[in-house]
């Protein structure tokens, strides 16, 4: 009788076990996006910051039962922040994991890569993060979309402000430092090219090109003060731009000269870093603001995120954030992760409510480009410690409407047929 | 181009010469003692930024009590690795494969140590009290901070030069750069000779990494900015030559501070084209007679 008693139990147990996979695949259906971050080096903050608010984004999704009867899944490898690498991932992403969408990415470079793996294999690849206005303009392909701003946009935005500073503060000189690769250079072309289209007159009294992530910039640093710019411009990003502030600090050059660095310069890491040391007065900009605009949406997305990770976001995140919710909406319209082509034509000139949104105004995707639309605010650094380790903030905004950043069609179609 | 800006521009040069200096003397010392190429030197160069700002920031230090912890630890650490791990390969017949192999699996080890201990967030030191200004020099300004770091590039430099010519010890490690079977059979302990020589050289190496933290940013993966150009450095003074490194550090902090004003677009890659003129004409680096192997 006993042993009757254990055999039942064990068939019973080996049932279950057999059976359990083939339940769980009738009951769970999952739209999987396959996410490419780098998690060392240098930009591994930014990958950092990109799955954990990504992860947020999915959890909150999933906590309220997920997309037409879909639940989201995140699986995220470290792209090393290499090209090549990166699309060897990518492509067993598609062929072995079955991801619907490709996802993420730092570095310009890795996302040039991945937006041709999209393009072959027809998968839609989420921007996040890469700001190179070349996939949106020269290398645009229908499955790349991009839900953070783009260089053209922060450029754009920092020609306007120059523009309007030339009333209260006349400037005539101006000289550029940034890295030394598509970004750095995309930048510097792209502001000359919006104040020129502004009709501002300017002269350029130098450009330095330090490679990226190089430790030093004492002797740019000295060159920059012999040239004596009325703005000194410039494109080094994350932890580029902490050691340049930080070795240029003592020689006095933000007394000297306007320090504008609209694209990646208000990133919340140069003020996390530098503390009290970030000089008061520099004109910055990033693609999210921990502290603008100042909206319930807002405080509340920086409040989760804090609560989930004990410190603050970089912009990084909130593209990651906006990546996750862009898919759950597209699913949601479509009723299925699988139809590609339904997918693209839900994104495409979706409306979509961000936590960088001001009163009043609401992020979409502009179906020509495939680029997220959005509003840019510009600041200077102030003293503000509600965000330690911070002690300067950005402050003082301006705000720049979204329509007026976007590249005109002078500029996009001639780089299109190229 | 006037005389107080070539001197201002001389000044930034020397900077960036000494911190590379005191990364590429390390790397040429292991070399020249111990014809060991450490690819790992960087990261032994981040330790000391990390352990730097944990003296200063977390235990809250002076600074400087925070950079002779640096360079202790990192001496520390750096003998371990050659103890338990690298005088395993000596006099194979692979050993210059397996040198490469394991010291850049040091770079990923330590690479990921510093992220779990540390994160992935940047961190930052201040400027040393008393060195956070600056000065005028004929009519343009140098902070405190660079000269002394300049300064205590040359007191490094003067030292060595002591140590190397005017002591046993440094005696022991020049001849055993030479002929090790004959050291050892004069009764000197080799095996402790390099591992104490590899300890000293990873301590120059944080010693550098925690000077240089005040100016740049303390971030994973930063040993692997510095070794491509102390590499450059030693190729240019001769690999394994203490004299050599710091003509080398010169001659390409020198070289980049002016080519930033004479060619802004070509900067980066004119510290190659001297490594290449170096290799083209003389190999074996400027300094071609070892001061090291000389006994």
């Amino acid at each position: 009788m006993v042993k009757h008693k254990s055999v039942a139990v064990i068939l019973m147990v080996v049932l279950a076990m057999a059976l359990a996979p083939i339940c769980a695949l009738a009951q769970e259906k999952v739209v999987k996006i396959g996410a490419l971050y780098p998690m060392t080096g240098r930009a591994g903050i930014y990958g950092l910051d990109s799955v954990d608010a990504a992860e947020m984004a999915v959890e909150e999704i999933n906590g309220k039962g997920g997309v037409a009867g879909y639940k989201l899944e995140l699986i995220n490898t470290d792209s090393k922040a290499k090209p090549d690498y990166s699309v060897m991932v990518a492509k067993r992403y598609i062929d072995q994991d079955k991801v619907h969408f490709l996802f993420g990415v730092v570095s310009s470079a890795v996302g040039l890569a991945l937006t041709e793996v999209s393009k072959q294999n027809k998968k839609i690849f989420i921007g996040t993060d890469h700001a190179s206005t070349q996939l949106t303009v020269d290398k645009f392909q229908p499955y790349y979309f991009r839900v953070s701003n783009n260089t053209f946009q922060s450029m754009a935005a920092g020609a306007l402000y120059l523009k309007e500073m030339m009333q209260t503060k006349p400037w005539q000189t101006m000289a550029y430092i940034g890295p030394d690769y598509a970004y750095g250079h995309d930048q510097w072309n792209e502001l000359k090219y919006n104040l020129d289209r502004f009709g501002i007159k300017y002269k350029v009294v130098g450009e330095y090109w330090p490679k990226l992530f190089a430790p030093e910039y004492t002797p740019f640093i000295t060159s920059i003060l012999k040239d004596k710019p009325d703005v000194l411009i410039c494109g080094l990003w994350g932890g580029d731009s902490v050691a340049f502030i930080k070795q240029a600090t003592p020689y006095g050059l933000f007394e000297k000269t306007l320090f504008c660095s609209p694209d990646a310069g208000g990133n919340y890491e140069v003020m996390s870093t530098t503390g009290a040391e970030l000089p008061l007065g520099l004109v910055l900009s990033a693609r999210h603001h921990n502290n603008w605009p100042e909206t319930p949406a807002n405080k509340d997305y920086v409040a989760k995120f804090f609560k989930k990770t004990g410190r603050y976001p970089t912009y990084a995140a909130e593209g990651a954030y906006t990546g996750i919710l862009a898919i759950a909406q597209a699913v949601e319209k479509v009723g299925n992760p699988n139809d590609t082509e339904a997918l693209v034509k839900a994104l495409e000139g979706m409306k979509i409510s961000l936590p960088e949104d001001p009163e009043g105004f609401t992020s979409y995707i502009d179906p020509e480009t495939h680029q997220i639309v959005q509003v840019q605010a510009i600041g200077v650094t102030v003293a503000n410690d509600q965000f330690p380790p911070a002690k300067r903030m950005l402050g003082n905004w301006k705000i720049y409407k979204a329509e007026d950043l976007l590249p005109p069609k002078e500029y996009i179609e001639p780089r299109r047929k190229k | 181009m006037d005389l107080s800006f070539i001197l201002v521009q001389l000044l930034s040069g020397l900077t960036m010469a000494t911190l590379l200096f005191l990364v590429a003397s390390g790397l040429t010392l292991i070399f020249g003692v111990g014809n060991v190429f450490n690819f790992a030197h960087g990261s032994f160069y981040m330790l000391g930024a990390y352990l730097a700002y944990q003296a200063a920031t977390v235990w809250h230090t002076d600074f400087w009590t925070a950079t002779v912890a640096a360079a202790l630890g990192a001496g520390v650490l750096g003998m371990l690795a050659e103890s338990l791990f690298l005088r395993r390969i000596y006099g194979r017949a692979e050993e210059a494969g397996f040198q490469i192999l394991l010291t850049y699996s040091f770079i990923l080890v330590i690479d990921d140590m510093v992220k779990i201990i540390w994160g992935t967030e940047y961190k930052s030191l201040l400027r040393p009290a008393g060195l956070r200004g600056s000065v005028q020099i004929l009519g343009e300004t140098t902070p405190t901070y660079n000269l002394a770091i300049i300064g205590i590039g040359l007191a490094v430099v003067v030292v060595a030069w002591l140590v190397l010519t005017r002591t046993r010890a440094g005696k022991v490690a020049r001849a055993s750069a030479l002929d090790r079977e004959m050291l050892s059979a004069m009764g000197v302990n080799v095996p402790l000779t390099m591992t104490l020589v590899f300890g000293i050289a990873t301590a120059l190496g944080g010693f550098a990494g925690a000077l240089a933290a005040p100016l740049r940013s303390v971030t994973p993966g930063a040993g692997i900015e510095v070794i491509i150009d102390s590499l450059i450095v030693v190729v240019i003074g001769g690999m394994g030559n203490f004299w050599g490194a710091w003509l080398g550090a010169l001659i390409l902090g020198e070289v980049t501070a002016f080519a930033v004003i004479l060619v802004p677009e070509w900067a980066v890659v004119v510290s190659y084209v001297v490594m290449v003129l170096t290799l083209i004409f003389k190999p074996e680096g400027l300094f071609s007679h070892s001061p090291l192997r000389k006994v």
